[in-house]
């Protein structure tokens, strides 16, 4: 029946009905990301919100508009544009070293019509998208270079983008959100055990390549006493500060170490420090549970879909959101070496907020459309 | 089905597959957030004193830097507010653990300097942590140093070096440059610089209106600090910016002269350029000294100037409004000329005329002449010259409330003429509609009568006498009132307001005739030189004269008390020949317009013409 309501032209009632079939759970534990980012910036601006939280709040609404935008879309169009919006991202990393911006030694922002977006971000759920329609559309019965070739490729093409701008710790996300498709598409486990393998011995090799800032933040990651108030100065900075607010915190506004900017770009990267200095072990708790039940949604939504496209785009979204909040937060508790990873909905980050919008979008499409069943097309 | 390894992806039924795999993915994650709320569980449960040990002993902490503010310099370049060193007292919260303690001992070795300690911990408790709240503004250079002395028993208590303005020109600019003082609460919103306790901003003049210009930008550095609070090394620091500097049109000297000139009386005198339409000199008597507000001031001094009759506090050339009086004469007679009324035609002055009036018993009321014998006969020239009141008393009826409130909107008056001083005062033009939409009644032809001689509802100001005074006399060339000279002057006129240039020619004349010619109003203030002075003198009434008064002869000024006497005005231009200025005089309360404002308006032309005949910017380069 429901599958029936679509098929109608009328885009108004089909509109609707769209409408009415969002999760509003997912979008209930979104929005109140937003506000604890919304708070934790007004925190952080010393109580002024017209600087950080007023342009949190417009990009989030301009996410929440091409969230919208992406679930009016017929999942069949997205299926059939997959492989055209990839190669669109692909090409807006490329364009990067020649008209991109540069800051602080990296080279990632373009600017289109005066808004600087960091395409890598986007990126990250594009590769999904391709891979979901590349793993639906296969036979099982190919060669290994027929199948394996071409995903292999269309993931290692952005990464390698992404590394030399350089980006290390989002080319990391790229390449662990594609990873994470080849696994849920069912390849068996013995190439998992080979690409590992392969990997650790070619790192010495990859570590000549690494720049000389990256080599010293790995190091200063296995031993941040190296170098106090260098490299390992982020990493104790944001441990002091997590570590004094305790059980219950010291207050909302009543940080002392995050309001004294002893960590540059608190309001990006380090924003948990600040959450966790202010609310304790018992807001991070919380924070945490909140991102975890977003991810459960996200899984439970997933798999409610028919098509294997939607589940592989659905979970690939969901994996690459997790992996965020996971280096994130390892890296300001000191797990990870010091990346720039922002925490998803709270960090301040227009691309960052607005590419995650997008992915939700996706999910929320696939979701909508769970019983739309979609034709094997070869490539 | 059968799992088989011949098969790249692994073969059950897919649907299986998906979820058992997106199952382990799951369990993966799950696993790593435990791993997380592990780590946060380590670090702060387990660890948390040792981490709060670290974050409360060699802490880094925050300080911002107060930028100075922008200096004023007038027409020449002479520097009129500038920055001065001083010598102050923080305290900081969270550098001691009894913020009254603190302050109790800083008491006790400064006997002699009143510390509000209430107040300071009200400013402190309302902060952040690790704001430094003043303690005390400006100190002397003896109790600096004991307390640097005894530092070490003066916990969280900073002894540092700040800025104070300082005003070189004293009380002669005060009103126009106007003083700064700490920020208060509603204008803490708008200025960043209310971060810093210790920071001042403009509250009148000059310094409110260009606040923003002279304000510059905070710094801040972030500083290692020992367990007892004190500086240990700097971090990094992003430097203060100095707010940026003005140049006013204002010649200091002139404004001095002006100023030294009116001493003696309450009043004001606005010197403008013609042509260019630049401010030199905006003076206000009586006055107060601009630098007893760099120190708090005590509410016995401010009560004494609050409360001072003569109003030391108020920029009379912008923030008081006169009836214009006679001044108003010349843009009467201008209106008169654009609506084809003769300058030959001629009146009958028989000192008084009467118009119907239902509502009196007599059936009319009368108004009178300023002198009782009357003039004889007056045409236009004359009666701006002997300031014939019968005269305008017919041309207003004649021509109407609405076609002279036209005219002189038209010049300025009625409306602000810097629009960017908080402090001044619009005046009112009144026509038909003003009294309606703030009177609520129909307009009568009496106040006709009154308008057409500058009394009634009119009001005005000194700065726009002037500016409406330089835009007649220029030619009717308009002008954009300058007082700040910007980088960029929004809009420069280039209209010619005036109806017809032969217009000016009788008017001119009428004027100069006024001061010049024996019988005119001003003729003993006229000035024997090069160059002369022409203008038109007022006297404005501030209490209606009773019939019976009139009956039993006008009291003379001179026997009333101070508050009711007239006001005495003069608007003048000179040189008479190619005009450069005009200038405003107006002395409250200072009986006749002839006998106290245009003498010192002949002094001020006198100066103008010997020393000051060809002022000119001379731009600031380098600061």
């Amino acid at each position: 029946m429901k599958y029936l309501m679509f098929k109608q032209n009328n885009l108004y009632s089909s509109t609707l009905a769209k409408l009415q079939n969002i999760n509003y759970l997912l979008l209930a534990l979104i929005v109140t990301l937003f506000f604890i980012g919304l708070a934790a910036l007004y925190s952080i601006s010393n109580g002024d919100f017209n600087s950080w939280p007023l342009k949190h709040s417009q990009r989030f609404i301009l996410g929440l508009i091409i969230f919208f935008i992406v679930i009016l879309f017929d999942l069949r169009i997205i299926f059939g544009y997959a492989y055209i919006i990839f190669i669109l991202s692909i090409l807006s990393l490329i364009i990067i070293p020649f008209f991109g911006i540069e800051s602080n030694g990296a080279t990632r922002w373009i600017s289109i019509a005066g808004i600087s977006l960091q395409p890598s971000e986007f990126v990250k759920y594009t590769l999904v998208l391709a891979l979901a329609k590349y793993f639906h559309s296969i036979n099982n019965d190919n060669s290994f270079v027929k199948t394996l070739i071409i995903p292999l490729i269309i993931t290692t093409v952005p990464v390698l983008l992404v590394i030399i701008q350089p980006d290390l710790g989002t080319a990391l996300i790229i390449l662990l959100g594609g990873i994470s498709l080849f696994w849920i598409s069912g390849l068996h486990y013995k190439y998992f055990m080979v690409g590992l393998f392969s990997i650790i011995c070619s790192l010495p090799l990859l570590w000549q390549y690494l720049k000389e800032y990256q080599k010293d933040r790995v190091l200063t990651f296995f031993n941040p006493e190296r170098d106090p108030l260098g490299n390992g100065y982020h990493i104790m900075q944001s441990k002091i500060a997590l570590g004094s607010g305790g059980i219950f915190g010291k207050g909302y506004m009543e940080g002392t170490q995050s309001h004294l900017n002893f960590l540059p770009e608190m309001q990006t990267d380090f924003i948990f420090t600040m959450l966790g200095e202010e609310f304790g072990f018992l807001g991070t708790l919380i924070l945490l549970l909140i991102y975890a039940g977003l991810i459960m949604v996200s899984i439970r939504l997933a798999l409610k879909s028919r098509s294997l496209f939607s589940k592989y785009l659905s979970l690939g979204v969901c994996n690459v959101f997790f992996i965020y909040v996971f280096v994130n937060i390892g890296m300001v508790t000191g797990l990870l070496p010091v990346v720039g990873v922002p925490l998803p909905f709270i960090s301040y980050g227009g691309s960052s907020m607005l590419a995650v919008m997008f992915g939700f979008g996706l999910l929320m499409n696939c979701y909508i459309n769970r019983n739309i069943i979609i034709e094997k097309t070869n490539y | 089905m059968k799992k088989s390894d011949k098969f790249i992806f692994q073969k059950y039924d897919t649907e299986n597959l998906i979820n058992r795999r997106a199952a382990l993915v799951t369990i993966a994650k799950a696993g790593v957030f435990s791993v997380l709320v592990g780590r946060l569980a380590y670090l702060q449960i387990v660890e948390n004193s040792n981490y709060k040990k670290l974050s409360d002993k060699n802490r880094i902490t925050h300080r911002f830097l107060e930028p100075q503010r922008g200096i004023i310099f007038d027409l020449q370049g002479r520097p009129m507010a500038v920055n001065k060193q001083k010598y102050e007292v923080v305290i900081i919260k969270e550098e001691t653990e009894d913020v009254k303690k603190s302050l109790v001992k800083l008491q006790s070795i400064l006997p002699n300097t009143p510390i509000d300690i209430e107040k300071i911990l009200k400013e402190v408790n309302s902060r952040k942590k690790f704001i430094p709240i003043a303690v005390i503004d400006d100190l002397t250079w003896k109790d600096f140093s004991t307390i640097n002395v005894n530092i070490h028993k003066l916990e969280g208590i900073y002894p540092q070096i700040g800025f104070k303005r300082y005003y070189t020109q004293g009380e002669s600019h005060s009103h126009l440059i106007g003083y700064v003082s700490s920020i208060n609460k509603e204008e803490e919103k708008s200025n960043p610089l209310s971060k810093l306790s210790t920071a001042k901003t403009g509250k009148i003049g000059i310094e409110k209106a260009k606040d923003e210009t002279l304000r510059g930008k905070l710094g801040n550095k972030n500083i290692e600090v020992n367990a007892s609070g004190r500086e240990i090394r700097e971090l990094d620091r992003v430097n203060s910016v100095q707010g940026n500097y003005i140049q006013l049109t204002i010649d200091s000297e002139l404004q001095k002269f002006c100023y030294e000139r009116l001493k003696g009386v309450s009043g004001s005198v606005s010197v403008i350029n013609v042509k260019n339409g630049e401010f030199y000199a905006l003076a206000s008597s009586p006055s107060y000294d601009p630098n007893i507000f760099s120190k708090s001031i005590s509410n016995k001094t401010w009560d004494n100037l609050l409360l001072d009759k003569y109003k030391p506090l108020i920029n009379k050339s912008i923030s008081n409004q006169y009836p214009p009086g006679s001044t108003i004469k010349p843009f009467v007679a201008l209106a008169a000329l654009e609506m084809g009324v003769s300058h030959k035609e001629s009146f009958f002055c028989n000192g008084k005329h009467q118009i119907e009036d239902s509502s009196l018993e007599s059936g009319y009321k009368t108004f009178h002449c300023w002198k009782k014998e009357g003039h004889g006969n007056v045409d236009m020239t004359k009666a701006i010259k002997v300031s014939c009141d019968v005269y305008f008393y017919q041309i207003a009826r004649r021509i109407g409330i609405n076609k002279i409130a036209e005219v002189c909107k038209r010049y300025g008056l009625g409306e602000k003429v810097f629009k960017s001083l908080y402090e001044e005062k619009s005046g009112v033009v009144p026509d038909k509609q003003w009294k309606f939409e703030n009177l609520g009644s129909r307009w009568m032809v009496g106040e006709t009568l009154s308008a057409g001689i500058g009394q009634g509802y009119f009001l005005t100001t000194s700065a726009q006498l002037s500016l409406a005074l330089a835009q007649l006399i220029n030619n009717g060339k308009r002008l954009t009132p300058k007082l700040v000279f910007e980088n960029e002057i929004p809009n420069v006129y280039d209209e010619r307001i005036i109806a017809d240039p032969s217009h000016l020619k009788i008017i001119k004349n009428a004027l100069d005739e006024a001061t010049n010619m024996p019988g005119g109003t001003s003729y003993r203030s006229r000035i024997n030189g090069k160059y002369q002075m022409a203008g038109k003198t007022g006297t404005s009434q501030v209490r209606a004269i009773s019939i019976k008064e009139r009956e039993e002869g006008l009291i003379k000024n001179k026997d009333l008390p101070w508050e009711k006497r007239d006001h005495g005005l003069f608007i003048g231009y000179g040189p008479t020949i190619d005009p450069k200025y005009a200038v405003t005089v107006i002395v409250e309360h200072g009986g006749s317009g002839s006998g106290s404002a245009a003498p010192i308006a002949s002094d001020i032309f006198k100066y103008l013409f010997n020393k000051k005949l060809h002022l000119k910017r001379n731009e600031i380069f380098n600061v």
